[in-house]
């Protein structure tokens, strides 16, 4: 979410800066990530955050027409519900990945007892979470499914286009590059979900010419850094 | 065993929605056959938009709502239910929706259930206008025949439109929104063979179990959507057999298994 956000500000054309906290969530007035501080000003999560940048007259949606909207809404919330469901299920529900990845590294700024109290803590969060929308029951296999079934939706939306809606970049394209670079770029035990995202290649090109477009701009290091960073953050979600 | 929905083909008893829709496809019964990769892309992008924004909503009306839930859903389920199962079947399923409202929906920084409430109903009200937007002057949503997506909307809009609660908010949206209107009124005379003017007194049986299958249907929808991809996918596509066919196959004729469905 942290990259969508930031592919979103550079998308408008707004100078923006990434500073890395241990304590980031609670910092955020609603405890969730990402969040920015704009003069005496905090406003966290995706969508409020669009809303706010629109209140100041900057809006990448302005060209669409009210179906394009609804249609874009759509795509957006297909994103959320399958991508990010998909990643957090592999980071917090995949055993494997819990204790070799997940652990350590969301409990690396604390010290013992804490960090393992914490992640803890919110493994049963997100794991009650899953229950509720009945993601606990299902194996990887299935979520891989899904994770497959939301790219080939997005790639058949895409198709040879350069962006959801054409010729200019949208909210969805910044929330899709987040959710997809972050996969393809964050080193995981099983490559088996970056192996669904590059299946699809026209999504892969998407990512590449968004990453030319709006982080080359920046050091090649500090791009390569800040995504770094940025996958890191998000896995500690 | 106290799952719905369920179909009975013949012999046949099949409980789970993915199953059910799974069979039908093999029984060449599919209604995206003729939809292009985009517009199946699009299908599933408004299943997430609606089980995401007005699921909830809808999950609250039937569930959580006391007024609504004592004095229309528990009475409606517990008569169709079988005792003793009765008693506990309807206080669970309540339950689960407001746990699932609360864990998907509420958290900081909405504190109390009212804000988590308002919000809720916030957002159904937007995803109402955006499918309004979306549907425009067509008959379905895409074009003149309908598709799984239109089953799906009108699943979840019938029982908004037709069922008379106590607390209606909901509702009284729907009802300015003269599109969607339409094309639940369209689909309920087309394929439930109900009287568009709502509740003639003769008809009220037929009516009462035409609503209480749309519900039911409803209240799984969750699953419904979440095995309908994996079914959009991997079923063998076969061209549908001919509407009309289940339209004239009126009362009696086993041949179509939509006649069947039981609560």
């Amino acid at each position: 979410a942290t990259l969508c956000l930031q592919a979103f500000l550079q998308m408008c054309n707004l100078p923006v800066r990434v500073v890395c906290r241990a304590n980031a969530e609670y910092m955020s007035p609603s405890g969730k990530l990402p969040f920015i501080h704009v003069g005496n000003q905090v406003v966290s999560e995706l969508g409020p955050i669009v809303q706010f940048v629109k209140a100041k007259g900057h809006s990448l949606s302005d060209g669409l027409d009210e179906v394009q909207k609804a249609e874009m809404k759509a795509y957006m919330e297909l994103v959320n519900n399958m991508l990010l469901t998909a990643e957090l299920y592999l980071q917090w529900c995949d055993d494997v990945t819990v204790e070799e990845i997940t652990h350590p590294r969301y409990g690396s700024p604390y010290p013992w007892p804490l960090n393992r109290i914490l992640s803890y803590q919110k493994q049963w969060e997100i794991r009650r979470k899953m229950k509720a929308i009945g993601w606990a029951s299902k194996t990887l296999d299935q979520v891989l499914e899904d994770v497959d079934q939301c790219c080939q939706a997005l790639s058949q939306r895409l198709g040879t286009q350069p962006y959801f809606f054409n010729k200019q970049p949208t909210e969805l394209d910044a929330l899709v590059f987040g959710h997809l670079f972050t996969i393809l770029t964050t080193q995981l035990i099983t490559d088996a979900l970056s192996e669904k995202v590059k299946n699809y290649s026209n999504l892969t090109a998407f990512c590449r010419r968004i990453e030319q477009q709006y982080f080359e701009g920046q050091d090649k290091d500090s791009a390569a850094a800040m995504a770094a960073r940025s996958a890191k953050r998000s896995l500690l979600r | 065993q106290g799952d719905v929905p369920v179909l009975i083909s013949e012999d046949i008893v099949i409980s789970q929605p993915a199953k059910i829709l799974n069979f039908l496809r093999k029984q060449k019964y599919n209604a995206d056959y003729e939809l292009s990769a985009k517009r199946g892309a699009d299908t599933l992008a408004y299943i997430a938009l609606l089980k995401e924004k007005l699921l909830p909503a809808l999950l609250h009306t039937f569930w959580v709502e006391a007024e609504n839930y004592s004095s229309v859903t528990k009475p409606w389920f517990a008569s169709r239910i079988a005792f003793p199962l009765s008693l506990y079947l309807p206080g669970k399923m309540s339950r689960e929706a407001l746990n699932r409202i609360l864990l998907t929906r509420g958290g900081p920084p909405l504190y109390s259930l009212a804000e988590v409430e308002a919000q809720i109903y916030r957002d159904a009200k937007e995803c109402l206008n955006l499918l309004s937007k979306r549907l425009g002057t067509s008959q379905f949503f895409f074009g003149d025949t309908p598709t799984t997506l239109d089953a799906f909307v009108f699943g979840f809009l019938a029982p908004i439109y037709k069922v008379c609660f106590p607390r209606v908010q909901l509702q009284e949206h729907l009802k300015q929104l003269p599109n969607l209107c339409r094309f639940c009124d369209d689909i309920l005379a087309c394929y439930f063979r109900l009287t568009v003017s709502g509740h003639s007194p003769a008809g009220q049986d037929t009516a009462d179990a035409n609503l209480r299958k749309l519900t039911q249907l409803v209240n799984k929808e969750s699953n419904l959507i979440e095995k309908m991809d994996d079914n959009l996918r991997k079923s063998p596509q076969h061209p549908p057999r001919k509407l009309t066919t289940l339209k004239l196959a009126a009362g009696g004729e086993a041949s179509s298994p939509l006649n069947r469905l039981s609560p």
